[in-house]
């Protein structure tokens, strides 16, 4: 399999709104991918395209070597999905309802239901129109991974379930990924892309904004570093230095933003006395503000 | 193979999902045909004279009394098989087929279930033959409950005709549902899939009515299903009509498997 998921120039127009454009999307076999932006960036739209839900409007798609539009039902046995929303019939059990797509997908047992289950800490026997918000995403996620698929379609999978439970999950996602399986997962909670994925990709208003491994995209983001000195000093000097940005002076103390090394910016603090130096790393979720921060040029 | 196992499953799924629906659907059909069969020897003479009273136009609407006096197969079906059952029941199957597609779009459980590797096709089709069960299933125990109170009463009433005119009301109400499928692969929304084949049905049930009094309407009345039933329960089984409905059952469905195959779902 030369890639999991390929995307080319994929388009999806409702009309005159965009849903995404020209998507060029490469997913490697066995990693973990995060899909990342905020709500109606067209995360989900490219998902449904995927799965041959949404028609698009240009572009093609290629899951685990499958066309998604001519060999949808081929796609789809192999995938787990799981919808970002969804519905489940009242009145039916999990395990009624995951015995009855066992039988549509033509399985003659429930594969890894009750053991995913018992990790989850799901009852699978309780009617769904009893189950919490939470329960009911943890049936959706069972009913995407109980047929071992090699490939995890999951958009926003988190969603709904409680700090322990996604720690059991994004480690269940780290297991998949050991086997050999790829995951493709959608979120805006970006904590959980910096845990689990390998790379990442953003999209910003319909287009793809980066797409890079998640250690070089946490690599890119600037430091803020605090520097005290025993004395007011003249912080122009730093603003000379490579990567140096957003000087900000405060009595004795120079608060700057650094993409770059630190090298130079010691030696030139250190022709004063130091008295305190403080380096900040941002989380993912500021390098990811950053994308999305309308006065930051486009990355891509 | 693979294909005709899913549709069964989908079938069986939601035929043990709506079980008890179907047997209350029979019931009070059937237990609304007992009482007609009942209520036969002290109606038919009072009908006779109701009819005596009537202009000669309406009488035409009932066709000959043999002997001067209504038969309980004329009885059944003026009252209950030709107006009622055709009537009522489609509203099971328009019901059922707007909710398989726009339906399921509404509830948000349609991404769920095609996540599976079940091709459109086989969703409509299983909706499909779900419906021609659940038909068939109401048919049977509305028709031996009728035929229960046939000898209680004391009335001469041919299971095979009483059957029959069962048998054809069958493809007239999946047509009717199959139409609501249709739309509702078109319009994504249920209420409006279920409104547009309710007026289809009343408009073809008054054009039949009014066709029987008025001549000016006579002419259009081959459009209505409900002229083709014809009188099955007389002996008059009408072979070209069940299966003139039929082709249209899968004209309809074919129709429905082609709009859903190329149309976006969304939730």
């Amino acid at each position: 399999m030369s890639s999991a998921i390929l995307t080319e120039g994929l388009t999806k127009r409702y009309g005159r709104r965009p849903g995404i454009e020209q998507l060029d999307l490469e997913v490697h076999p066995g990693e973990v991918f995060g899909f990342i932006g905020p709500n109606g960036a067209g995360k989900s739209t490219t998902i449904r395209l995927l799965l041959d839900l949404l028609r698009p409007t240009a572009g093609r798609a290629t899951v685990l070597d499958l066309d998604a539009r001519a060999d949808s039902v081929a796609v789809r046995r192999s995938v787990g999905y799981l919808p970002g929303e969804f519905g489940l019939d009242v009145r039916m059990t999990p395990r009624q309802l995951l015995q009855y797509f066992a039988t549509l997908r033509g399985m003659r047992d429930l594969g890894d239901a009750r053991a995913l289950a018992e990790r989850l800490d799901l009852d699978l026997d309780l009617p769904m129109g009893r189950l919490s918000r939470g329960n009911r995403q943890k049936v959706g996620l069972v009913q995407a991974m109980f047929h071992r698929p090699p490939l995890l379609i999951l958009d926003e999978p988190t969603t709904g379930l409680d700090p322990l439970v996604q720690d059991t999950f994004l480690q269940m996602l780290r297991e998949a990924r050991d086997e050999g399986r790829t995951v493709f997962l959608s979120s805006h909670i970006l904590s959980e892309v910096e845990r689990v994925c390998d790379r990442v990709a953003i999209v910003r208003a319909s287009r793809l904004a980066a797409l890079e491994t998640t250690e070089s995209l946490l690599e890119k983001r600037r430091k803020r570093v605090t520097l005290v000195f025993d004395s007011p000093v003249d912080a122009s000097a730093f603003a000379g230095l490579p990567g140096v940005s957003d000087i900000r002076v405060q009595g004795t103390a120079v608060t700057l933003r650094l993409s770059d090394g630190i090298d130079a910016v010691i030696k030139l603090a250190a022709q004063h006395t130091l008295l305190d130096l403080q380096v900040e790393h941002p989380s993912l979720d500021e390098v990811f503000l950053g994308y999305y921060d309308a006065r930051q040029p486009w990355p891509v | 193979m693979a294909g005709l196992a899913q549709i069964w499953a989908l079938t069986t799924h939601e035929l043990r999902k709506r079980w008890r629906s179907l047997v209350i659907w029979g019931v009070i059909l059937g237990g609304l045909g007992a009482v007609y069969v009942a209520l036969y020897p002290s109606m038919s003479g009072l009908m006779e004279d109701y009819m005596n009273q009537m202009p000669e136009s309406m009488q035409g609407m009932f066709g000959e009394f043999e002997g001067g006096r209504m038969s309980i197969e004329q009885w059944l079906g003026m009252e209950f098989l030709n107006m009622f059952v055709p009537v009522v029941l489609p509203f099971m199957v328009i019901i059922m087929g707007a909710r398989a597609v726009a339906g399921r779009e509404e509830g948000k459980t349609l991404d769920l279930l095609l996540s599976n590797p079940l091709p459109r096709r086989n969703l409509v089709a299983g909706t499909a033959l779900t419906m021609a069960i659940s038909l068939a299933i109401v048919l049977v125990i509305t028709w031996i409950l009728t035929y229960i109170a046939v000898p209680i009463a004391g009335v001469d009433l041919s299971p095979a005709r009483l059957a029959a005119a069962l048998v054809t009301i069958w493809p007239l109400c999946l047509a009717f549902g199959m139409l609501a499928l249709l739309v509702s692969t078109l319009v994504r929304r249920s209420a409006l899939a279920i409104a547009v084949a309710a007026f289809i049905l009343i408009a073809m049930y008054v054009l039949e009515t009014l066709a029987q009094v008025s001549a000016s309407v006579e002419p259009f009345r081959v459009v209505s299903l409900f002229y083709h039933l014809g009188n099955p329960i007389g002996g008059d089984f009408p072979w070209t009509a069940v299966l003139v409905t039929m082709a249209a059952v899968c004209v309809l469905g074919s129709a429905a498997a082609a709009t859903f195959a190329r149309r976006d779902l969304y939730t």
